[in-house]
């Protein structure tokens, strides 16, 4: 049996000065899933992104990314996990100003070790696949924000990991780019299998998902 | 290697964004390297002068050993010691001699030097004016150049006419008694510049025979194998207990002299290289705190602490690094200006004395020199950035990416 992509138990995060972001969450994605998070904000949706992917630590209970339990002691461990088995998608696209927008999608591949050449390749295989590959050497400072935020998803893609957590990828952008944006994720999602934990506010884009989890007060409710 | 490289070209990457701050930082560096290149190529090309001026003046592959004193014990020159010096490594000849002290009848003070005559040629390899060397036994004398003018001009003396030597020494009841004794002159030296000049040479034998019976040598006169060679000899005359003497003591005062100067000197070029440094340290902990989401990212895509400090690092270097050549290029224009300028005004202001330095080169740059300048850039850069990398590699990449910077 294949173990869920996710599988969260029993999580917590208090931050210094009382405030409780996560107050035992359970929650659990199977391989292939396209899973909307919603919830209002203050609802620790971000919070629970962070932690599944190794940028924020748990102060209590598990996450287990493919049955292996991720220990948020071990550096070297997330920063593996942050490299090869998550994406991350931002709010705010998160490029980088200096780079061209296929420097930025190969930028995870660099850390990841991979020769220039096929970091080229790769990242040039990814924008095509989201219809950028037009944009190649434009900056990010010279595309709209869809476009931007398909490099990000590209750049989140490279590595090509099983997990792909996207936080408020549509928060920037109008309606009509946002239901681009979710229709380029269900399709990626169908066609590459791969895992996605997309938080949102708009409902109406949850439909685009397989799931929809709903948080509230650092819990699930739905 | 690659990976390195890799992360270079990603620091010129970020580093020609911010071309003004850039631009001014650079400058900073490069002008403390520039003035450490100018001072020591400067202290370099005087010291080289002095040096030059040394061996052409002076014949810097004699050396003497005399006897050395250490605390209260005085070394001898034994025939021990005279022997052991033969084998000292890049000693090419040597030769014990006894020193006297005469007058002529004419009162004139003639400095006695007595050498194996079978070693005269091959230590102080002297060119005869007039004549030849004296022969072993005999009473025949060879003198300096000075000294002949000064005897033939004041005294008459001519080659092949015996010369009368006076010593005085003092009888049991105090009263001075001169001692005479005749020698035959055979030939003058030509001019050396040395003290030589002034002395009277014979043979070793003949000078020992006319000795009040004081033990031992007066000195070892040393050829050394060559120039490059005497301050080895010299360490070695020295672990025999004996005192070196020659010019190339005057090669080592210049030295301890150039090198306080280059020190001191160097010392102020080198407080602008530490402003330098502090420039590079400012503008790094700003491109830090401005990127700070971009480091957050980056830590979000896969990079660790050690990827963050060294992409911190890598741009430091390249700040150095361009600072440093600039500045190379700087110093060795501002000693190419030395030369061509420099020359001709202290010429100007110093009259035909220093007229020499119209066509010589007062200030010297030398590779190791503008390598030293280089590596000195950089790794003040790479100094300069620890604190702004380690502050980098231990963000928090939420709180970093959150930031909004």
């Amino acid at each position: 049996m294949i173990p869920p992509v996710v599988e969260i138990c029993n999580l917590t995060r208090h931050y210094p000065g009382g405030v409780e972001a996560l107050r035992g969450v359970d929650m659990k994605i199977e391989t292939g899933e396209f899973v909307a998070l919603i919830g209002r904000s203050g609802s620790g949706k971000s919070t629970l992104l962070n932690i599944i992917g190794g940028l924020d630590s748990p102060s209590s209970g598990y996450v287990h990314i493919n049955g292996i339990p991720l220990d948020y002691s071990n550096r070297s461990g997330l920063i593996a996990l942050r490299r090869s088995r998550v994406g991350f998608v931002f709010q705010q696209f998160n490029l980088i100003p200096s780079l061209t927008a296929q420097e930025n999608v190969e930028y995870p591949l660099f850390f990841n070790y991979r020769p220039p050449r096929e970091r080229q390749e790769m990242a040039a295989r990814l924008l095509t696949m989201v219809g950028l590959e037009n944009r190649l050497s434009h900056y990010p400072g010279q595309l709209s924000g869809g476009e931007q935020q398909r490099v990000a998803i590209a750049r989140a893609l490279v590595a090509d990991p099983p997990l792909v957590l996207a936080d408020e990828p549509t928060g920037n952008l109008d309606s009509s780019t946002s239901e681009g944006i979710f229709s380029l994720l269900r399709q990626l999602n169908r066609e590459r299998g791969v895992t996605l934990l997309v938080v949102t506010h708009e409902r109406e884009l949850g439909a685009y998902a397989d799931r929809m989890i709903e948080m509230r007060d650092g819990r699930v409710i739905t | 290697m690659n990976r390195i490289i890799e992360f270079f070209q990603l620091a010129v990457r970020q580093v020609s964004r911010r071309r003004i701050r850039v631009i001014l930082t650079v400058a900073g560096i490069a002008i403390g390297v520039a003035a450490l290149v100018g001072t020591v190529a400067l202290g370099d090309g005087i010291r080289t002068q002095a040096v030059e001026a040394i061996r052409t003046q002076s014949d810097l592959t004699l050396l003497e050993a005399i006897p050395g004193v250490e605390g209260n014990i005085v070394y001898l020159v034994t025939p021990t010691r005279v022997s052991a010096i033969e084998m000292l490594p890049g000693v090419k000849a040597s030769a014990p001699m006894v020193l006297g002290t005469f007058t002529t009848r004419g009162q004139t003070y003639v400095q006695v030097v007595g050498i194996p005559s079978g070693s005269l040629g091959a230590v102080l390899n002297p060119s005869y004016l007039r004549g030849s060397a004296f022969s072993p036994g005999s009473t025949e004398v060879v003198l300096g150049a000075e000294l002949g003018e000064k005897l033939q001009r004041f005294e008459g003396v001519r080659i092949g006419d015996p010369l009368v030597l006076l010593r005085r020494s003092y009888d049991a009841r105090g009263r001075p008694v001169d001692e005479e004794i005749t020698v035959i002159p055979v030939g003058i030296v030509g001019e050396r510049g040395d003290e030589y000049d002034q002395a009277l040479l014979m043979d070793l034998d003949l000078a020992l025979s006319l000795g009040d019976g004081e033990e031992g040598f007066s000195a070892v006169l040393i050829r050394a194998e060559g120039p490059e060679r005497v301050f080895q000899v010299a360490e070695g005359v020295k672990s025999l207990g004996l005192s070196p003497r020659g010019s190339f003591e005057q090669i080592e005062a210049v030295n301890r002299m150039m090198d306080m100067v280059v020190i001191f000197l160097g010392i102020f070029a080198g407080l602008s290289l530490i402003v330098g440094g502090l420039m590079i340290a400012s503008t790094m902990i700003t491109s830090v705190y401005e990127r700070t989401r971009e480091i957050g990212i980056a830590m979000a895509v896969g990079a660790s602490e050690g990827d963050v400090m060294k992409m911190i690092l890598a741009e430091c270097a390249v700040l150095g690094g361009i600072g440093g050549v600039i500045g190379d290029l700087l110093g060795a224009a501002v000693a190419g200006l030395l030369n061509t300028l420099g020359g001709p005004f202290l010429a100007s202001r110093f009259g035909d004395a220093f007229a020499g330095l119209l066509d010589t080169e007062i200030a010297l740059v030398s590779w190791p020199l503008l390598f030293a300048g280089f590596g000195l850039a950089v790794g003040l850069s790479l100094l300069a950035g620890l604190y702004p990398a380690w502050n980098a590699s231990r963000l928090n990449p939420v709180e970093a990416i959150r930031s909004g910077r």
